[in-house]
């Protein structure tokens, strides 16, 4: 501190002398050490004082008092700024912890999808926040069988991501019976009633392709219906399934539909995420989507799922609203 | 050596006379200007927090002088509703957003160190210390 | 922009005005002043969102958490005035099939 002082007195008294904009300067440089040295707003006051005192000793005594209040009232903003520069330290290991889970979410909700010769799948799930409120399962059974959960969580972040945690693990015990959507649904929606809060639902697209068969059934929770495209008729056919979403009551049924799947043939499955347009109600997101689909169905399922996406983002003028998450199956 | 005094909080006006007790005693034992200022200023924080929250109170202060090491005490004490979660109140931001004047980490910051006992339903007792180094 | 509710009794009934836009950042007001409504055994509780002009899936949750809770507490819970976007997302939800929903569409002559 009396390093400080004695720098102090030397800045503040070139000043007094030269009073040019270099002193000024320099006078700048040293407040930048003393933030960064942690010297509180009252120290400061106080060496300025003690400045004052030697530059013009016979003066000091008319002032002293003064400088002595000003010493009380700099206490009190030191208080806040104190309290100010902890908080934002502790906002800094919120965001590292904040990283962390994001990384181990990305890890324990990641989706790999598979690979098959006689189905083209392509994907892709974007969240709005750090944290994916959106999750798609994909579970196969060699060319015979080809399984797909999208979801959504009510409510975005934290919230959202610990509960789709809880979803995930119950779709992974439930393999055994993923030719059944209706089955999946009613075991994920017991989960998830006993587990969460009365405002906490998921809604579920489910659906199961029979490969050999070319039999597509699916059942829906409060989902988005998914669309088929029929190549042989060159028209899409909305996918409605009716189903209340998982969550809210606990013994619920779900009924499931089938349609066969021919060579060529698209489904495409997804959140709310892709057809509300917060900002853009006139747009009929349904009506855009199948036409783009339309347009563009000669390129494989990915490329569709990042066209999508693309021409969505560039709609909403880049800034989605809500996860993104899009599943598109073509039968080849 | 060591001299107590102490000052009973019932009104306004006794924090002030808290604050003059502690800034009497603290330029007694040899601070300088600014600790004055902050010891007075802890003083004040904890006796205000008596006269919102509890009512009734004691401020005592504790001059320390003895071979090894210069201190002075302040030790704050009601018979009021206690403090629940002391963790949470020894938080930052808790007081500014819960609306409980300045904060005890702030109280804390300006001294050296602080200790709370609390009851619910009994009282509070936050002892503070700051060394003359 | 907030969202506001203001409550007005009409006899026996508890009628409600929801007005502004429900999302997650405005959905929390909302959320504690339904959960402040008392629900006595018969209460009926009848929301207006004709001045909801736009609600994501966070407002949904409050919407049927309430309905919830009035369920369990004997009370019955109506919404009324939705509009066609605000009904579709109840539709698809499976919501409208277990509340009481009213569009404000006109009647359709068939």
């Amino acid at each position: 501190m009396k390093e400080l002082e004695k720098q102090y007195k030397k800045i503040l008294s070139d000043y007094m002398i030269d009073k040019t904009e270099k002193n000024l300067y320099i006078g700048q440089n040293f407040i930048r050490q003393l933030i960064q040295k942690n010297v509180s707003p009252e120290d400061v006051v106080s060496i300025h004082k003690n400045a004052i005192a030697q530059i013009f000793p016979d003066r000091i005594k008319e002032v002293q008092s003064a400088y002595d209040f000003l010493i009380e009232v700099m206490v009190h903003y030191g208080m806040a700024h104190r309290e100010h520069q902890s908080l934002l330290q502790k906002q800094a290991e919120f965001e590292i912890e904040m990283n962390i889970a994001t990384n181990i979410q990305k890890t324990l909700l990641k989706t790999v999808i598979p690979q098959l010769s006689s189905v083209d799948i392509g994907m892709i799930s974007i969240p709005i926040r750090k944290m994916n409120g959106d999750y798609v399962h994909f579970l196969q059974d060699q060319e015979d069988y080809l399984s797909v959960a999208v979801t959504d969580v009510v409510g975005k972040g934290v919230p959202a991501a610990l509960c789709m945690s809880m979803v995930k693990f119950g779709l992974e015990t439930l393999e055994y019976a993923y030719k059944d959507p209706s089955y999946v649904l009613e075991v994920i929606n017991r989960v998830i009633e006993k587990g969460v809060d009365d405002s906490m639902f998921v809604s579920m697209f489910y659906g199961c392709l029979d490969i050999q068969n070319n039999i597509f059934s699916y059942a829906s929770a409060g989902h988005e219906p998914a669309l088929h495209y029929r190549a042989n008729e060159n028209t899409f056919y909305s996918l409605e399934a009716k189903g209340l979403l998982l969550g809210v009551l606990p013994e619920i049924k779900y009924s499931y539909n089938k349609i066969s799947l021919k060579e060529q043939d698209i489904v495409i499955i997804m959140t709310d995420g892709v057809t509300e347009f917060r900002a853009h109600d006139d747009v009929n997101s349904r009506e855009m989507i199948t036409s783009l689909i339309a347009e563009h169905k000669h390129q494989s399922a990915q490329q569709l799922c990042n066209l999508l996406h693309k021409e969505i983002e560039r709609i909403q003028d880049f800034k989605l609203s809500d996860d993104f998450s899009v599943v598109i199956i073509k039968k080849k | 050596m060591t001299v107590k005094s102490s000052v009973e909080i019932i009104t306004e006006w006794d924090i002030v006379a808290a604050r003059q007790l502690g800034r009497n005693e603290a330029k007694a034992l040899g601070f300088g200007t600014v600790d004055q200022a902050r010891i007075t200023t802890a003083i004040s924080e904890l006796a205000r927090n008596i006269y919102l929250y509890a009512n009734i109170g004691f401020i005592e202060v504790e001059r320390v002088e003895t071979e090894a090491e210069k201190k002075i005490v302040i030790i704050a004490s009601d018979k009021g509703p206690g403090i629940k979660d002391v963790r949470k109140v020894m938080e930052d931001g808790y007081s500014t957003t819960g609306g409980l004047g300045a904060g005890l980490p702030g109280v804390k910051r300006l001294m050296d160190s602080m200790d709370i006992q609390s009851i619910v339903g009994e009282g509070t007792i936050i002892r503070t210390e700051k060394r003359l180094c | 922009m907030d969202v506001l509710i203001h409550f007005k009794e009409d006899g026996a009934k508890l009628c409600g005005f929801v007005e502004g836009e429900i999302d997650t950042f405005t959905a929390s007001g909302l959320r504690e002043e339904l959960e402040a409504v008392k629900i006595t055994k018969g209460l009926e509780i009848e929301l207006d969102l004709s001045k909801v002009n736009y609600m994501d899936s966070t407002g949904l949750g409050i919407f049927v958490a309430f309905y919830k809770r009035a369920t369990r507490e004997g009370g019955k819970v109506k919404l009324v005035g939705l509009s066609n976007r605000l009904q579709r997302l109840f539709e698809i939800t499976g919501l409208s099939e277990l509340m009481d929903i009213e569009t404000d569409k006109k009647v359709e002559f068939s």
